[in-house]
């Protein structure tokens, strides 16, 4: 192209893409100014600008964008991840948040005594760990589903009876051992077998490579001006009842028929919930709800933001930053938030109303989220500039925002305008000052 | 209190088992099975009506759902024997749709539309475009509805209603979206007729429908 032409794309060059270029030219200068953004919004302080964070939660978007299939990506930690690279390439954010597996968090918490399990991939499946251990609750692409779909699914399963639960309260990690993984794991389905000892040491040969792999990502990433920093997750306890043993619809139903048995069951899982979270050295821990918008505020007072307080304020005190992603619409518990210290952690709302929570949590809790992801699926791109200006205009004055998706996930079917839109226009509205 | 009065309070509180052994006293009184099966319907208006203005939540909807299958249980066997079945106000098809697997949603509508008089053919999850397709050809329903939780779920959806299109049935049904992640963007995007986050809500747009159809 002559100079005439260069000049002309230069003038049309968004400010995403002046980003792009310069993450690659100074990532350490970007990394820092990245990580005081976030630090600073966290503290409730105004930073420079609105951080965004962009996710993978599946990582249907970027795979679709990368070329990569789900197979790849879930079973190929060289190529297949290649495309969070590509993505944190084109789609410069201040912070990324990708899965690798599926919640394989039953198996994490039977082995606090190894920290591999969260240092590899917080307490997740990857696909060859589906394969060796044969969980029988998620379903991965070239397996269970093809090989191009963009996302594993977590199926979940009943693999306790409400008989059990006083075996449950009673020593929860013994029957998590002996009960819970051989129905859980076909694999495991004989603890005392050949079979399971060759799926134990081949589970732990996996995770030794895929922390290897991990560091590969993160120096690519942290040449991109990607500030890196550990993450390890928890759960609300009943919210671990749920998901791993006795299923969503049947935890439903059991708060209504076996209440106390339940409040004990949640008591006695905070320790190992716990131990799970801090077997390794982290920085963040991640706490995904469930449930939260499914209760009514009886019985969320009752049976989960107790128990999900005490796993706060206790990781709080090891020092972890909290982020808490708020599954549905959270806006009917809203205030009991206010019984965290200030500056607790990261409030991640997929549908709160988050005008009133601004109002109720301004200055004591860190908001994250509101994009619809359904806004970036279909609308056009001015009209997702304006609502990005809006959504800054109500809810980033004093800092504690930050911008993203409600879920932790962009759809595949994204128009790539849409998301340089989301991109530029925070960068073009977001500065403070 | 009618025991028909004080049955619905039981259900309306969740209090199943006083709901059971009120429904069972009034079979063995001799009392005609259709009637309990109508007040399992005003019963279940009225936990709609609870979950819409917020007093209601989720989990109490799955545990009025399982009370009114249960409910319902205890007074099939007595249709059976008398030999009388239930008006059936409108057919009703509803699955997950592809990639999704999610279906505490789509079991409280199915709970609140087979209260509401609706014969209801369950799809299950996971539920592919064709399958939707052969569905409506065979039991020519006049609503399809599609459910899903997951982001993944809205393409799905999209994917379904072109299918219907395709096959040249879309103008044979009406066409309903719920779950968790479906909003306007998503209805007008999937191409259907109606969307909700509220199965009770979605029930009483059906019943409009059916309405609208049998005066027309």
């Amino acid at each position: 192209m002559d100079r005439r032409e260069k000049r002309r794309v230069k003038v049309l060059k968004e400010p995403i893409d002046i980003l792009r270029e310069r993450q690659q030219k100074e990532p350490e200068a970007v990394a820092k100014e990245r990580l005081e953004r976030l630090v600073r919004t966290i503290q409730l302080k105004e930073p420079d600008r609105v951080p965004i964070i962009l996710t993978g939660c599946p990582p249907g978007f970027a795979l679709r964008y990368a070329g990569v299939t789900g197979y790849q990506y879930y079973y190929d930690y060289v190529d297949g991840w290649k495309a969070i690279v590509k993505f944190a390439q084109d789609f410069p954010a201040d912070s990324l948040f990708f899965e690798v597996g599926v919640e394989g968090h039953i198996l994490a918490i039977a082995f606090p005594e190894i920290p591999e399990f969260m240092a590899a991939t917080a307490g997740h499946l990857t696909g060859p760990m589906h394969d060796i251990l044969r969980d029988k609750f998620s379903r991965f692409p070239g397996r269970e589903l093809p090989e191009t779909i963009t996302t594993v699914q977590f199926i979940g399963g009943k693999f306790m009876e409400a008989e059990e639960y006083e075996k449950l309260i009673d020593n929860p990690l013994e029957f998590i051992r002996e009960n819970i993984l051989p129905r859980a794991f076909e694999s495991l389905r004989n603890l005392n077998s050949h079979e399971a000892r060759v799926a134990l040491v081949k589970t732990g040969v996996e995770l030794t490579k895929i922390i290897q792999c991990m560091n590969t990502l993160s120096e690519k990433l942290t040449k991109l001006g990607y500030p890196i920093a550990p993450l390890t997750n928890a759960y609300c306890p009943l919210d671990f009842i749920g998901d791993f043993l006795r299923h969503v619809r049947y935890i439903l139903v059991d708060v209504y028929r076996y209440p106390d048995d339940v409040k004990a069951a949640c008591e006695a899982l905070v320790k190992p919930i716990l131990d799970m979270a801090l077997s390794v050295k982290a920085v963040h821990c991640f706490i995904p709800l469930h449930l939260n918008e499914m209760l009514p505020p009886k019985i969320y007072n009752e049976f989960y933001w107790p128990y999900l307080k005490e796993i706060i304020l206790k990781l709080k005190e090891a020092g972890l930053t909290i982020w808490v992603f708020f599954e549905g619409d959270h806006t009917p518990h809203l205030e009991t938030l206010l019984e965290l210290p200030k500056g607790w952690g990261i409030a991640w709302f997929e549908k709160a109303d988050l005008k009133k929570a601004k109002k109720i949590l301004d200055g004591h809790t860190c908001i994250m989220g509101g994009v619809p992801t359904n806004l970036l699926l279909s609308e056009t791109p001015e009209r997702i500039e304006k609502y990005v200006k809006d959504l800054i205009s109500d809810l980033a004055s004093g800092g504690g925002y930050i911008l993203s998706t409600g879920v932790a996930d962009i759809p595949p079917e994204t128009p790539v305008a849409n998301l340089r839109a989301l991109i530029n226009a925070v960068l073009k509205y977001g500065s403070y000052g | 209190m009618s025991l028909s009065e004080e049955m619905i309070k039981a259900i309306v509180e969740l209090n199943e088992p006083k709901a059971i052994e009120i429904a069972k006293k009034r079979l063995e009184a001799g009392e005609d099975p259709l009637k309990i099966l109508d007040d399992l319907k005003r019963a279940a208006e009225v936990i709609g009506e609870k979950y819409e203005k917020g007093e209601y939540f989720v989990a109490d909807l799955v545990m009025a759902g399982e009370i009114l299958k249960g409910l319902s249980e205890v007074v099939r066997p007595k249709l059976r024997e008398l030999g009388v079945s239930r008006k059936i106000v409108g057919k009703f098809v509803i699955g997950t749709v592809e990639g999704d697997i999610h279906d505490i949603g789509k079991n409280i509508v199915i709970t609140m539309a087979e209260a509401a008089g609706f014969e209801v053919i369950d799809l299950g999850v996971d539920v592919p475009p064709q399958k939707f397709v052969e569905a409506i050809k065979q039991h020519n329903p006049d609503i399809v509805g599609m459910s899903g939780l997951l982001t993944i779920a809205i393409e799905s959806m999209k994917k379904t209603v072109d299918a219907i299109k395709e096959a040249r049935l879309r103008d044979k049904v009406k066409i309903i979206i719920g779950g968790g992640r479906v909003d306007k963007y998503a209805c007008e995007y999937v191409g259907a007729d109606a969307w909700t986050n509220d199965a009770a809500h979605g029930v009483r747009i059906m019943l409009k429908w059916i309405e609208e159809k049998r005066g027309g």
